[in-house]
């Protein structure tokens, strides 16, 4: 038979007492916080996924505002180009009514100065700003693109945000490859970081993020590459409108006219570029916000406590305490001396 | 009738003795480690009266404690045990604590930040507001490294205060141990009842095997030696060996770190020991400064070196952000009012990698002027991102471990790894609370006082009491009876 002494019933009494309590604290715990973790230890594995996944979520919220971000700059070029096409269009009718005889030198005067008045509204829109930022500028976005003469000031940078992860997007074009003409289309050069080959990222992934902007820009490159190699200049096309105009030359306004019509057709090139950078960017978006909604629901899955268990728990182990506690009563309340006397 | 009244006497001699232990159990009923003692009796030496041999009543042959040495010594080792357990995980849960990113922001929070603030930089280059922002979220990043850094270096030097602690009470214990054994060896020598004093000595090697291991043995000349495994001899009869804890410098230092706190003998101070504790809480604690702290410490330094020489690489490539003058040829002048125009570091460049956490802060010229923040690869291009975005892609790039790992990898790893360690440990810590409490447990069934028995054998040993005195009284009336005939 075993012996039972005063110090083994009190450690034995101490010891589950202590456990019921702990047990009982770390679900207290837990139920503060609802969460089923407190520390790194609770769960190692799922605490680092979530970590991962915080950030995950991070980056995806920065990859929405740099879409935001992207989308305002591509909105604001594509409205610019639009009021551009406008211009060139009325421009062209201008020239078409003024390309027969029909019309005396006082009435082409008056429409030179139309012209040149929409010379001006041409420069408004190539210098037009963004905030604070010139929109055609290339990278030189502080200062005005274009000088009065039509002059460009700018260089060919091609501003690229990453708006999901590894997905980068143009979202400016330069004033030269809009109001020159013997611009092509450069597109496909400038992933941002190749020049830094210490980042250089030779993986699949990254192929196929290659594929995605190809797709993208296919159709504009169908229609855009080849065809339109000649372009006049809009300032210069507008200029010798004017002068011509002025000097009562239907003949030169005659020739000019094909000239707008390949400008036009350029301008609206560019706007399906632009579309189509858009459209990409809403759709990343959407992937993303989709993302986070999974990302959301996998952390709450790791974090979160599940509530119902908890508290059937929690009140289970109060059971357990207070069992602990009427047990404990019969044992350390009485001895034998309390029977003899 | 004189051998009836010593008779008696021995009898009231016997319970009255049996008593006083009785009362003596009960009054230490709740002493820590004491072993109740009992009343070894025996009968008397017969002798021969008549040709008959007759009885002489009992004899209090001794009092001894009850006690079982082979439990005492597992109570010893899971002492040991648990000690080290519990140590080692109190130390690990508050370096896990360091990493917790659970509720609070920490080093994987701040460094995401920065990266997606260089996105917000490459959102809108041109923009000095953002330019700041920037700078406070590297600032962020410089102090999580900081903290980090100086958190660890803070658990490292608790464990050292917690050894020198440590190691005066080994000392004093080892004093304790020697005295008593003197002690012990006087009192034997005129068979005095020695249960109490080993108690006490028992009681002292407790302690002592709270901070390590210990084992004990009585050698062929009957001296009773402590030793220690690994260690060697603490304790050798009344001759004890002190041992020492001193703070030595980098070069003599077990984990390779400045002040850190060495065990040795004192009259040996050339050797370490170090590395030889075995359980107790000295190896829990030493465990845990010389493993895990110094492996985070070697991981953080090689996570903010890379990281540091990383971001510096990219930001070098770039121009400054504000207007660079050209010469005739269209070179960009090397420097302005304001210092150079590009190659400039983002982070002050760290001497080494070891501390580079600790020391990690911005460069001289980012402090000073936001302009130097570079964002363009091409000067005099204010709308150009494409330094910023590289700096931004940095904590996607696998950069880290031959390219095997990023960053982020690389830092979740080591909190995967802590948060594991530290995991284990709670539970050894928990389990060994289980094991020590059964073999607190079994030693106390074996020499715990139970207050019921004693209250029976007090019962027991008054009613002998009474008899006793009985017997004697029916000797002091059978006198009476025999001087009455004469009347």
């Amino acid at each position: 038979m075993t012996r039972v002494s005063e110090g083994s019933s009190a450690a034995s009494l101490k010891y589950s007492m202590n456990k019921a309590k702990a047990k009982l604290e770390d679900l207290q715990l837990k139920g503060a916080t609802l969460k089923s973790m407190t520390r790194p230890s609770d769960n190692p594995v799922s605490n680092v996924e979530v970590m991962q996944l915080k950030s995950m979520t991070k980056d995806n919220q920065q990859f929405l505002r740099n879409a935001d971000f992207a989308l305002m700059q591509l909105n604001v070029t594509e409205k610019s180009l639009e009021q551009m096409t406008e211009l060139m269009v009325k421009a062209k009718e201008l020239a078409i009514a003024q390309s027969s005889d029909l019309y005396n030198p006082e009435v082409r005067e008056n429409v030179s100065n139309e012209v040149r008045q929409m010379r001006h509204m041409l420069l408004g829109l190539a210098n037009k700003r963004l905030g604070s930022r010139y929109i055609f500028g290339g990278f030189k976005t502080t200062e005005p693109p274009f000088t009065s003469e039509g002059r460009y000031l700018g260089d060919k940078g091609h501003m690229t945000l990453e708006v999901s992860k590894d997905f980068f997007v143009q979202t400016n074009l330069h004033g030269s490859e809009v109001f020159y003409v013997d611009e092509g289309f450069d597109d496909k050069n400038d992933h941002p970081l190749k020049d830094f080959q210490e980042l250089k990222q030779k993986s699949a992934k990254d192929a196929r993020q290659e594929q995605i902007r190809e797709i993208a820009s296919e159709e504009s490159q169908i229609e855009g590459s080849d065809k339109i190699r000649k372009r006049e200049n809009l300032f210069s096309l507008l200029d010798t409108l004017a002068t011509s105009l002025e000097n009562n030359e239907p003949d030169v306004i005659q020739n000019l006219l094909e000239k707008f019509d390949t400008a036009t057709s350029r301008l609206i090139t560019l706007r399906t570029r632009v579309g189509s950078m858009v459209s990409s960017i809403e759709n990343s978006k959407n992937v993303l916000e989709s993302d986070n909604i999974d990302n959301a629901e996998r952390t709450s899955k790791l974090v979160d406590a599940d509530i119902a268990d908890l508290f059937s728990e929690l009140t289970k182990q109060q059971e357990v305490l207070k069992t602990t506690y009427k047990s404990t009563q019969g044992l350390i309340s009485q001895n034998l001396l309390d029977f003899m006397r | 009738m004189t051998s009836l009244l010593n008779i008696g006497k021995t009898g009231l001699h016997a319970s009255k003795k049996a008593l006083e232990v009785t009362g003596h159990n009960i009054s230490n009923a709740n002493t820590e480690g004491y072993s109740r003692q009992k009343v070894n009796q025996q009968t008397n030496i017969p002798v021969t009266n008549d040709g008959v041999l007759t009885g002489t009543g009992v004899r209090v042959k001794s009092v001894t404690r009850v006690n079982d040495r082979f439990v005492e010594r597992r109570l010893r080792d899971t002492m040991s045990n648990g000690e080290y357990h519990t140590n080692r995980s109190d130390q690990l849960s508050q370096v896990e604590e360091i990493f917790n990113e659970i509720d609070n922001e920490g080093l994987n929070k701040v460094l995401n930040k920065f990266f997606n603030s260089f996105r917000d930089l490459a959102n809108q280059p041109d923009n000095e507001t953002v330019r700041s922002v920037v700078r406070d979220n590297a600032m962020l990043v410089v102090k999580d490294f900081k903290r980090i850094s100086s958190s660890l270096e803070m658990i490292s030097k608790n464990i050292d205060n917690k050894v020198q602690r440590d190691v005066a009470d080994i000392n004093q214990d080892t004093e304790t141990i020697a005295n008593l054994n003197r002690k012990i060896r006087e009192l034997e020598a005129i068979h005095e009842e020695t249960g109490d004093l080993r108690d006490q000595r028992d009681n002292a090697l407790k302690s002592l095997a709270t901070k390590i291991k210990v084992k004990t043995y009585q050698d062929e000349r009957g001296n009773y030696v402590v030793t220690s495994p690994g260690i060697g001899t603490l304790v050798t009869a009344a001759q004890r060996q002190p041992l020492k804890a001193y703070q030595f410098d980098k070069s003599r230092s077990s984990n390779g770190v400045d002040g850190a706190t060495e065990v040795f003998y004192e009259d040996r101070p050339g050797q370490h020991i170090t590395g030889n504790i075995s359980r107790g809480s000295l190896e829990g604690v030493l465990s845990v400064r010389n493993g895990e702290v110094e492996e985070l410490k070697e991981t953080v330094d090689k996570i903010a070196y890379n990281f540091i020489n990383f971001v510096n690489a990219v930001h070098k490539r770039g121009f400054v952000g504000r207007k660079v003058e050209v010469d005739a040829n269209g070179n960009p002048a090397a420097y302005d009012s304001k210092g150079p125009t590009s190659g400039i570091n983002f982070f002050k460049v760290p001497t080494s990698e070891k501390g580079a956490a600790g020391l990690i802060d911005l460069s001289a010229e980012v402090k000073a002027d936001l302009s130097n923040i570079s964002t363009a690869l091409a000067p005099n291009s204010p709308g150009d991102n494409r330094v910023a975005i590289a700096i931004s892609k940095l904590g996607h790039e696998r950069v880290m471990d031959n390219s095997t790992s990023t960053l982020e990898e690389m830092f979740l790893k080591t909190v995967g790894k802590i948060g594991l360690e530290a995991g284990k440990a709670r539970l050894d810590a928990e389990q060994s609370e289980g094991l020590l409490a059964q073999a607190k447990s079994i030693r106390e069934r074996i020499s715990g006082v139970s207050i019921d028995e004693e209250t029976a054998n007090m019962v027991k040993f008054q009613h002998a009491y009474e008899a006793s005195a009985k017997v004697m009284q029916t000797a002091n009336e059978m006198f009476d009876t025999v001087i009455g005939i004469k009347r």
